[in-house]
């Protein structure tokens, strides 16, 4: 794949301030994420985790700081660029805030239809490859998100969010309110599928064993900026109360920390 | 030498034996894909026995490039062998990931034949209204026996969310219902007393606006509003409970949906609507007696002596009387699709236009149903 930019750091978070009202919720976090990683993001609830995400992705914006994607700080990009930079990233929100009028076929065609005109033979046959790339069986296309159970409707929000074939992939709490077993399968869902399409990852979660399974590097949020950003080796070893009590917590052992 | 039979920017397909060898060039992403597949059909003519793909100059590949691969080779099959070669390590895994081809699948909606859709969705929907009135009917029938039961222990009722309801659905619709019904009242008497005046008759105004407001007007106007801003609501309060797993929360702690979420509005409205239709009368009326002041110069004064001789207590009672029935049917409408709401935001948009559009149907059917008796029994 042709990369236009050959540094190592996709996405670039410099002293970001977000203040709603008197109510601060980060103040000065740098973050840097490398290409071709997959980066887990943990912190305590209302630790600024989502708004984190929602300002990466520019759903929110920041009181001060800079958030840069392939070298380009955000805020300083045209209408027009910012449409196309965003065909670059594909974002799985926690519910897989699918459209529900549409059909999962319907919805993976969305962006696809949006941003390029295809014909309707090969958007067909690309949505059916996501869809079975997404491990769902391919009579789930012509279904609608309501007939489907919550893992199936993460799957294909995540074929959605994979339709343009996106160099970053944002991921909001994947395997929240799914079963231990469905949860696995998920998490090896994003492994696999984002190491063989060489995907850069950003993942919110809570949950102990994607942190495990899953990512490369963790970067724990607290006291409104980044505590640390390293491989679970190391963070478990960070000097901090929060960061003790997340790993050496009973989830913890369950999940094969110590 | 080879010769070169078809030549783009992404393929080029060489003449061969046994078999031709198509090259893949250039970026094969989804940025290209329109053009790349547009390429498809001429490929396969140029190419009559086999052929080799050759991926050796591919310089990008995505998914969406991957999945066009596959199709050149399936297409390319079917006119003899494809064989695939020069895939980069790079891309192997893509490759692999999409070359396992999914069979055919539809992906939108069964979409019917033009000619028939329309008799197949009136047979769909005469059969739909069938069963939804019937429901319906259960429904009343589950909500009058709970109202019975509730009205024999009174201890049952819950006061507070029915006066919530009374003040958001009659008191607040105190504002356009007045207005509306003083506007109907005032245009009444403008247009009765224009054809009445061809006859020297315009004193007869006061009859046509006493009868016609008192017995219809009044009661249907008001039933109207309030099934499109209290039926709406509703549907969609209750709705979006259902959406929200709400309703089932509720029967786990033992309340009744019933109980809880359908009496206290059925009863305030119940209460309400009589009292807005009163207010409606009134408020009608002065309407007329202004217009007609302004208009036809009959004083106030004369206006009120002249519609106590002409309009009996029957025609009051007469309009009065319907207003607690269609109340309860707009009511019933509105929590009944509320309480039907499955799914989606989609749903709940459908079940609220549907119960407005159910509730004043049904108001003017039963209407007309009160006409037909109160001619017959003499009212």
């Amino acid at each position: 794949m042709e990369n236009t930019d050959h540094t190592d750091t996709i996405i670039q978070v410099r002293n970001l301030v977000n203040n709603f009202g008197d109510h601060s919720v980060h103040a000065g976090l740098n973050l840097d994420v490398k290409r071709g990683e997959i980066l887990g993001v943990v912190g305590g609830s209302g630790a600024g985790k989502s708004v984190l995400l929602r300002t990466i992705i520019g759903l929110n914006k920041p009181t001060s700081g800079t958030v840069a994607i392939n070298g380009r700080d955000q805020a300083s990009l045209s209408q027009e660029e910012a449409r196309k930079a965003r065909r670059e990233w594909g974002v799985l929100f926690q519910d897989g805030a699918l459209f529900t009028s549409l059909t999962v076929g319907q919805n993976i065609k969305v962006p696809l239809r949006e941003h390029f005109h295809l014909s309707d033979d090969l958007l067909d046959d690309i949505a059916r490859s996501k869809v079975s790339m997404s491990g769902l069986s391919l009579d789930t296309c012509c279904k609608f998100p309501a007939d489907l159970s919550g893992g199936m409707r993460k799957r294909a929000a995540l074929a959605r969010a994979l339709a343009l074939d996106p160099k970053i992939l944002f991921l909001d709490e994947p395997t929240a309110g799914l079963d231990p077993i469905g949860a696995a399968a998920f998490d090896g869902l994003i492994r696999e599928l984002t190491k063989s399409l060489g995907i850069t990852v950003f993942l919110v979660t809570h949950d102990l064993d994607t942190l495990v399974r899953v990512c490369d590097r963790v970067a724990v949020l607290g006291d409104k900026k980044m505590l640390t950003v390293a491989p679970l080796k190391d963070v478990m070893k960070f000097d901090h109360p929060w960061i003790q009590d997340y790993f050496g917590g009973p989830r913890a052992r369950a999940a094969g920390i110590n | 030498m080879a010769d070169i039979v078809y030549h783009t920017k992404f393929i080029c397909v060489e003449e061969g034996t046994p078999s031709s060898l198509v090259r893949f060039m250039g970026a094969w992403t989804i940025e290209n894909a329109q053009d790349i597949d547009d390429a498809m059909a001429a490929t396969v003519a140029a190419i009559d026995k086999g052929a080799v793909l050759d991926c050796t100059a591919l310089t990008g590949l995505d998914t969406t490039g991957a999945v066009m691969i596959r199709r050149f080779a399936a297409e390319i099959d079917k006119a003899g062998a494809a064989v695939l070669t020069g895939v980069s390590a790079d891309y192997k895994e893509l490759m692999e990931l999409i070359s396992s081809c999914p069979a055919p699948a539809a992906t939108e909606p069964e979409h019917l034949p033009w000619f028939l859709a329309p008799i197949i969705h009136t047979g769909e929907a005469f059969m739909r209204a069938n069963t939804s009135i019937a429901r319906l009917l259960g429904f009343l029938g589950l909500v009058l026996s709970r109202f019975f039961g509730t009205l024999l222990s009174p201890g049952r009722i819950r006061l507070v969310p029915m006066v919530h309801q009374m003040e958001v659905a009659g008191l607040n619709a105190m504002g356009i219902v007045g207005l509306i019904t003083f506007l109907i009242g005032a245009v009444m008497v403008n247009q009765g007393a224009i054809q009445l005046q061809k006859f020297g008759a315009e004193l007869f105004v006061v009859d046509l606006l006493g009868i016609t407001l008192l017995r219809e007007m009044a009661p249907l106007l008001t039933a109207i509003i309030v099934a499109g801003r209290s039926g709406s609501a509703f549907t969609a309060q209750i709705g979006s409970m259902k959406l929200n797993e709400e309703v089932d929360a509720m029967r786990t702690l033992g309340m009744n949906p019933i109980d809880v979420l359908v009496l206290p509005r059925l009863m305030a409205l119940m209460i309400c609507l009589p009292l807005l239709t009163f207010y409606a009368d009134i408020v009608g009326i002065a309407g007329g007696v202004l217009m007609a002041w302004a208009q036809l110069d009959i004083s106030p004064a004369n206006f009120i002596v002249y519609f106590r001789d002409v309009v009996s207590y029957d025609h009051y009672l007469a309009g009065l009387i319907k207003a607690p029935f269609f109340a309860m049917i707009i009511a019933s409408c509105g929590c009944y699709q509320g309480l039907r709401v499955a799914g989606s935001a989609d749903d709940l948009g459908m079940r609220t236009t549907k119960s407005v559009v159910q509730a004043i149907f049904l108001v003017i059917v039963l209407d007309a149903v009160f006409a037909i008796f109160f001619t017959s029994v003499g009212l």
